[in-house]
């Protein structure tokens, strides 16, 4: 875990990336990983409905830039975003989400069969790499809701609630998983169908340094499928 | 474990079409966030490197006179009578002129799609850009892939003005990079912007040489690089940008036999009345969508970098956007 926040810190201090570009694309990058897994045609509800849930955080920043994106390859995206940061860049996703007519729910679906009844795929983008200590409502009813759905869950990053570095046993278990930079430990414990790795702004001398060892992308592609 | 739902084939494709639509969705919109500035950058860092030491005496200029530059802009023409909107198929394998499918704005309209994204959908200014160099990158790799590129090294020189339209080169020279090109960027009159500035240390950082000056010789141009993004000058210049160190570049770039592509507008041509005399680059990436002076383009490619626009911007402004295939950004017009 702190490994992954030593790069993000290189990458905002020394190679003076702003949160702005690396958030955009590694939004971009999830929303590619689940076109490719999950094609709109795929979808057993009569729309490609998504379900997309943010958290406080950067995390949550990146599901918003994700959603935007779904929304222009096709998808028809929801948000719930119940902890939403004071901050321009949050408040200016935000606004970019609700302009392109993306629906932002007032509360949590109650119920897992109604997540199930409605949306085909939801993508998880509550906490990520920098998450430690318990969770606080509302997430944490949110994070067991989630844990009875039965559609695809994508988790952006670190499965929601699993501890940066050992996982969970008994929380989420996500079909998809999109490592963004590079995988971290957690994902040893990924079980799911799909990890795919995002995020392709890593300088080379960055991957040297911290020995990443991460396969090439193919070609011009923001994604790479690992598993 | 795998969950039931959500994955099987079968239920017909959305495509990439319908946006707008919704099911019933539990709820309704949440209000809007409360308008704010913004972001503002931290201030000042200085890690610039010297400035370009002043290379060969000045070539003599074939100055040309700068393009007639029309005191009212044209009205677009939507469709140019060739295409009704929004109605059948769009794109590939159309045997139409381009202006048709994504009919060219003025100067006036790109200014005030960018307020729009800005302003109105809180686009950051830094986010646009990285959209739009990413997007000019992914252009490039499009048309010319890297194995198709005829020197052994995939070099390609991407030539930066002091304004926006140099701060998008400096982002696709990045991502060219990330691509596995080999740019080397030239840089003479940086941006005081404090915006800009980190997309330049972002190249640095990333070991993207700087040169410090062009070579006024251009065999020595044709002969290191495969081709060249000229990001000198954009929609918002004047035409045929007189100042220094602009007009000698554009003097070198004129001469160039290797191919050009120009991000939104041919540096040095008008954004509305095109270039008589001007550069004539080989391919053109339009931002958002094509500007007037795209009629005159007479390249091989024309692609138009707009998939990030909201429908409503599209439909407000009639941009008529060609279908984008799959997940790219960018589309060939």
């Amino acid at each position: 875990q702190e490994e992954a926040q030593a790069i993000d810190q290189e990458l905002f201090t020394e190679y003076k990336f702003s949160v702005d570009q690396l958030m955009e694309l590694a939004g971009l990058s999830c929303a590619t990983a689940i076109a490719k897994a999950y094609p709109p045609g795929s979808f057993t509800t009569s729309r490609p409905t998504v379900l997309v849930v943010c958290g406080p955080g950067n995390n949550g920043g990146d599901g918003l830039v994700c959603a935007r994106h779904l929304k222009m390859f096709g998808y028809e995206p929801t948000v719930y975003y119940p902890k939403r940061p004071s901050k321009p860049l949050f408040e200016g996703l935000t606004t970019q989400c609700q302009k392109m007519d993306i629906p932002f729910l007032p509360e949590f679906p109650a119920e897992a069969a109604l997540i199930d009844e409605l949306y085909g795929l939801v993508v998880d983008a509550i906490f990520g790499f920098s998450f430690t200590g318990a969770v606080r409502e509302p997430f944490g009813s949110i994070l067991s809701t989630l844990e009875r759905i039965t559609v695809p869950i994508a988790s952006i990053d670190i499965p929601s609630g699993w501890d940066v570095e050992k996982g969970k046993a008994d929380g989420l278990q996500p079909d998809m998983l999109i490592s963004l930079t590079a995988p971290k430990k957690a994902a040893m414990h990924f079980a799911g169908r799909y990890h795919f790795l995002g995020g392709r702004f890593v300088p080379p001398a960055l991957q040297k340094k911290y020995a990443l060892n991460l396969p090439p992308y193919p070609e011009t592609d923001c994604v790479l499928q690992l598993s | 474990m795998l969950p039931r739902g959500g994955v099987r084939g079968g239920a017909g494709a959305a495509g990439a079409a319908s946006p707008g639509r919704h099911r019933r969705a539990p709820g309704v919109r949440a209000a809007a966030a409360a308008p704010e500035g913004s972001a503002a950058r931290p201030a000042a860092r200085d890690e610039l490197r010297a400035p370009p030491r002043p290379g060969a005496p000045p070539l003599p200029q074939p100055r040309e006179p700068p393009a007639p530059c029309p005191q009212a802009s044209p009205a677009p023409h939507p469709g140019d009578g060739l295409r009704s909107p929004g109605v059948g198929s769009r794109g590939g394998g159309d045997v139409l002129i381009p202006a048709a499918v994504c009919s060219p704005r003025s100067k006036a309209e790109a200014a005030a799609i960018e307020k729009e994204l800005l302003e109105d959908y809180r686009f950051g200014r830094q986010q646009l850009i990285e959209i739009w160099g990413h997007a000019c990158a992914m252009a490039v790799t499009k048309a010319f892939p890297l194995p198709s590129l005829p020197r052994k090294q995939p070099t390609v020189l991407v030539v930066c003005g002091p304004a926006q339209n140099g701060a998008i080169g400096l982002v696709c020279a990045r991502h060219l990079r990330i691509f596995d090109y080999e740019p080397t960027i030239f840089y003479p009159k940086r941006s005081p912007d404090p915006l800009y500035r980190d997309f330049t240390t972002q190249c640095e950082k990333m070991d993207i040489p700087f040169l410090s000056y062009l070579p006024t010789e251009v065999q020595l141009i044709n002969d290191a690089y495969n081709a060249v993004v000229d990001a000198v000058l954009g929609a918002e210049a004047e035409a045929g940008e007189g100042r220094e160190p602009c007009a000698a570049i554009l003097a070198t770039l004129k001469l160039l036999r290797i191919p050009i592509v120009s991000l939104d507008v041919p540096s040095g041509w008008d954004a509305e009345a095109g270039g008589s005399g001007g550069i004539s680059p080989d391919v053109l990436v339009s931002l958002a969508a094509p500007k007037e002076c795209a009629r005159r383009f007479l390249g091989r490619q024309h692609f138009v970098a707009g998939r990030f626009l909201p429908y409503d911007v599209q439909k407000k402004f009639e941009l008529n956007p060609p279908e984008y295939p799959g997940t790219e950004c960018v589309v060939a017009l």
